[in-house]
């Protein structure tokens, strides 16, 4: 199809476009308890066109652009109305003009993962058995689970050169762990992996079949009152988010971040721990087929990078990094049991736990949370967080203890002074 | 006008029936849904001027489903032919048979009973006023931006004003035993929103608008978006609300957040089945004030939530979900009706023909009461008016409520004081909220700007709304 669609893209006279094409088989299995509910396999191809043309107008050159799906079994001459329609609509959409990115024919580049020598029914059945190994007990269980096996195969073109290929597998999915020993509760939890690492799902199982029974022995929500929270795993990946946002050159580009390379970005003065930040490629390169290397984004505190693809890092003046979805966090100083040495509110699941980059603020509901008052340590429930980001994180403290997932290796967890707790 | 069909499904018809004929002659039930779905949106802001045709909601591709006596399997593909049918049949057989392949030790896989087929033929189309398509994209980007200059004009301080429309034409064929229907529905949707910064923070206010329907809705996305920019500048300065359990009224967009998030994903029946969902439990009883009945359903308004028939072919209903504050019953998708002996909703949803089917809604809403809103806010001593939902998170099993609405108005003795929170968290336990309904406006306004998720994913579009709403809630 790719030659089909560079054939018509000649055809209509279109010489700037970029082509992404992504084949994809997955395996995905439901189950409710210990049942199996539902198989599925998927089997898709996708392509998309993007189309660019010049603009001029009394203001200079611009760059219009559009993209548009493209399907199998389209004809020559349904793809070359289909591109012909983009590249109309490509007028209307003029923006600042730049260059696609430059590049040439790279060498494949197969998955590296040993997924990738399963097949999606062996991954997902060997992911299963780790995520039921420790679904023992009557009291707390498994609930529900999802588990999706995915390989896709992805290639990259444009009319510059660019022609980059690669494939990645990964594993992803969800369960849910119901208590019903104490009060009928329940935890909800996702995990995605890009290596078969069955030992890491099963302690991850463990640890959400112990908090739960934690949840259901928790009757209560905390008082409302100003609390020392402490965050862990995903949470903390959440919490800096807000920094990998900020520095995206399309936030800079649109006036709504004003961050800078050499801004100390964490504040002037900061008393706890300074935040060194990495960005990280999950796959070889991103959707405009940048390469993607490891880059530091912050150092101590300061920015040391705004990154993005080719339109907002040409707008900038800077050079285009491309898109990341990983980062890599050194790990603090303090050991996990000496961050838990003074009063605390350790929230462990949140209903939906959420950072927003615009305003600073942090905030979600409390499903289940540790409040230590200096003597005892109590499992509450209910009431939620809400905190602003911009007014702690001169005073972050992170453990020692490192969490790893598919998108984030970083400190297990966060202490966060002074946030705002609404409690019973 | 109706929205015509889909040349797509057309030509690729005469295969599915041959793929269908196939299947039927191996298995006792099978069938085939067929996707065709085309989104574009064009956007407006400051730097920035998109046109795209793909997104989220664009999708062209087959789903079928088979019940092979005992179990159900999906397979999901791209591309039929005629020429292809004999690999797709060995295809979806392979899938129907690689239980053992992917069964974990120690899990079985479930026996279903044979499903009921019924003969049914429908064809249909929504209605709309302008085709989108038709209006041509230079003069959709040269309203929007015209929307984006006032917004941008009412004070130097706004850094951004966005201005967009999306629309969706969504084709869909539904094959099985005795079973033709076909259906094709548009929607279109439009968002205006302003930016302005305090320094690091950034704020900012939005107003959605949906229909289902066409480009006729960019007449009312010329009302108020002076309205939003104020707001925007009113929340420069907000203050961090003292948290607490306060007297508030809720705008319609807000109550809509209550009903879809804290008690529709509730009566999700997919949830009943795995014993997720504390509302089982209270069928038949109060759960709400008896000023409070709760409706779900494609066929009940027309709104972005509506369609014909669902993802499993059932047709399209009317669920009132409470009366008078009693929980009646919840909605459905086919299997989750099977397996707990009820008959379907009309609520089998899918993101796409890619994806599975979930218990999804549709367009959910609480009824109007008879309070005028002036009565309401003046019969508030020391409350909050909350404004302008952001996000939700549902928790069945528990009932907490997880909203954020972007501010809320302090009133006091009965009248707004100018004083402006923000943001708010809304907490607490759903019956108690619902059961501390004292008052419901005459007026019930709909909207279906945002999307779904089943959990952080299973994108599809619903609207929702109510009344304008006085409650007892907790903030934060």
């Amino acid at each position: 199809m790719i030659n089909k669609i560079i054939k018509a893209l000649e055809a209509e006279n279109i010489t700037t476009w970029a082509v992404n094409e992504t084949r994809s088989e997955s395996v995905e299995v439901f189950f409710v308890k210990k049942n199996m509910d539902l198989k599925r396999r998927t089997d898709l191809t996708d392509w998309s066109v993007s189309v660019y043309r010049t603009v001029e107008t009394e203001d200079g050159r611009l760059l219009g652009s559009s993209s548009v799906p493209v399907y199998p079994g389209m004809d020559d001459a349904q793809l070359r109305q289909t591109l012909r329609e983009a590249y109309f609509a490509a007028f209307f959409a003029g923006n600042r003009y730049y260059d696609l990115i430059e590049g040439k024919k790279e060498p494949h580049e197969p998955s590296k993962s040993a997924f990738s020598k399963m097949t999606c029914e062996e991954a997902a059945r060997v992911m299963g058995e780790a995520l039921f190994a420790s679904d023992t007990e009557s009291g707390v269980f498994v609930n529900s689970a999802e588990i999706f096996a995915i390989k896709r195969s992805c290639r990259v073109l444009n009319s510059r050169g660019v022609d980059v290929s690669w494939d990645a597998c990964e594993v992803r999915g969800e369960y849910v762990v119901q208590c019903v020993e104490g009060r009928d509760v329940e935890t909800y939890h996702s995990f995605a992996y890009g290596e078969p690492n069955t030992q890491e799902l099963r302690r991850d199982v463990e640890k959400s079949l112990r908090e739960t029974r934690d949840r259901a022995a928790a009757a209560k929500p905390p008082k409302a009152g100003t609390y020392r929270v402490i965050l862990t795993g995903d949470h903390v990946e959440e919490l800096l988010s807000y920094y990998v946002s900020r520095s995206g050159a399309g936030m800079v580009y649109q006036h709504y971040s004003d961050y800078k390379p050499g801004d100390p970005v964490q504040g002037a003065d900061i008393r706890g721990d300074k935040l060194t930040i990495e960005l990280v490629g999950v796959e070889p390169f991103d959707s405009e087929g940048i390469r993607l290397t490891d880059r530091t984004l912050m150092e101590n505190g300061t920015l040391k990078l705004l990154h993005g693809g080719a339109r907002f890092a040409s707008y900038l003046g800077i050079e285009p990094t491309g898109s990341y979805r990983a980062i890599r966090v050194p790990t603090g100083s303090t050991p996990f049991e000496e961050l838990k040495r003074e009063p605390y509110l350790r929230v462990v699941t949140f209903s939906d736990f959420q950072m927003d980059p615009m305003s600073g603020h942090f905030a979600g509901e409390i499903r289940l949370a540790y409040l230590y008052d200096g003597e005892t340590v109590t499992p509450v429930t209910g009431g939620s967080v809400n905190g602003s980001l911009l007014a702690a994180q001169t005073d972050l403290t992170f453990s020692r203890e490192r969490h790893v997932t598919q998108t984030y290796t970083g400190p297990l967890a966060v202490s966060i002074p002074n946030v705002s707790v609404a409690g019973a | 006008m109706k929205l015509g069909d889909s040349l797509f499904i057309a030509e690729a018809k005469p295969a599915c029936r041959e793929l269908l004929k196939g299947l039927l002659d191996k298995y006792p039930f099978a069938s085939i849904l067929v996707q065709d779905a085309s989104q574009k949106s064009c956007a407006v802001s400051r730097r920035l001027t998109s046109v795209s045709m793909g997104g989220r909601f664009s999708a062209r591709g087959f789903v079928v489903k088979v019940f092979d006596g005992e179990h159900w399997s999906e397979h999901s593909f791209s591309h039929i032919s005629p020429e292809t049918v004999p690999e797709l049949l060995e295809r979806i057989s392979a899938t129907a048979a690689m239980s053992k392949a992917v069964l974990p030790d120690g899990i079985r896989e479930r026996v279903y009973s044979a499903p009921k087929t019924e003969k049914l033929t429908f064809h249909g189309g929504t209605d709309y006023e302008i085709d989108p398509d038709e209006v041509g994209d230079g003069e959709i980007i040269s309203r929007l931006t015209a929307l984006r200059d006032r917004g941008l004009a009412v004070s130097e301080k706004i850094l951004d004003c966005q201005a967009n429309l999306v629309w969706q034409k969504n084709r869909k064929l539904y094959l099985a035993p005795d079973r033709e229907q076909e259906q094709n529905v548009l929607w279109t949707t439009g968002t205006v929103f302003t930016v302005a910064a305090k320094g690091q923070e950034i704020k900012m206010s939005r107003k959605g608008f949906s229909t289902l329907g066409g480009a006729e809705l960019m007449d009312s996305m010329d009302a108020g978006v002076e309205d939003v920019a104020r707001v925007t500048l009113e929340l420069l300065d907000s203050q961090p609300l003292t948290p607490g359990e306060y007297e508030c009224v809720c705008t319609p967009e807000v109550t809509g957040m209550i009903v879809h998030e804290a008690f529709g994903h509730g009566v999700e029946m997919d949830m009943f089945v795995k014993k997720r969902a504390l509302a089982e439990k209270y069928v038949g009883e109060y759960v709400a004030s008896p000023l409070v009945t709760m409706h779900d359903g494609a066929a009940v308004v027309p709104e972005t939530g509506s369609y014909f028939f669902d993802d499993e072919g059932t047709m399209a209903q009317d669920t009132v979900i409470i009366e008078k504050g009693v929980l009646r019953r919840g909605i459905s998708d086919y299997l989750s009706a099977m397996t707990l002996g009820t008959a379907p909703t009309g609520n089998g949803r899918r993101e796409s023909y890619r994806r599975k089917a979930y218990t999804r809604m549709t367009n959910t809403y609480f009824e109007a009461g008879t309070d005028k809103v002036e009565d309401m806010i003046a019969s508030v001593k020391d409350g909050l008016l909350l404004c302008e939902p952001s996000s939700g998170m549902e928790d069945p099993k528990n009932w907490g409520i997880q909203c954020m609405v972007s501010y809320a108005r302090e009133i006091k003795d009965g009248k707004l004081t100018g004083r402006i929170f923000s943001p708010i968290v809304l907490t607490g336990y759903v019956p108690d909220l619902l059961k501390s309904i004292t008052m419901m406006s005459d007026t019930l306004e709909l909207g279906g700007g945002g999307m779904c998720g089943k959990g952080y994913k299973e994108w599809v579009k619903v609207s929702d709304g109510g009344p304008w709403i006085k409650a007892r809630i907790r903030l934060g």
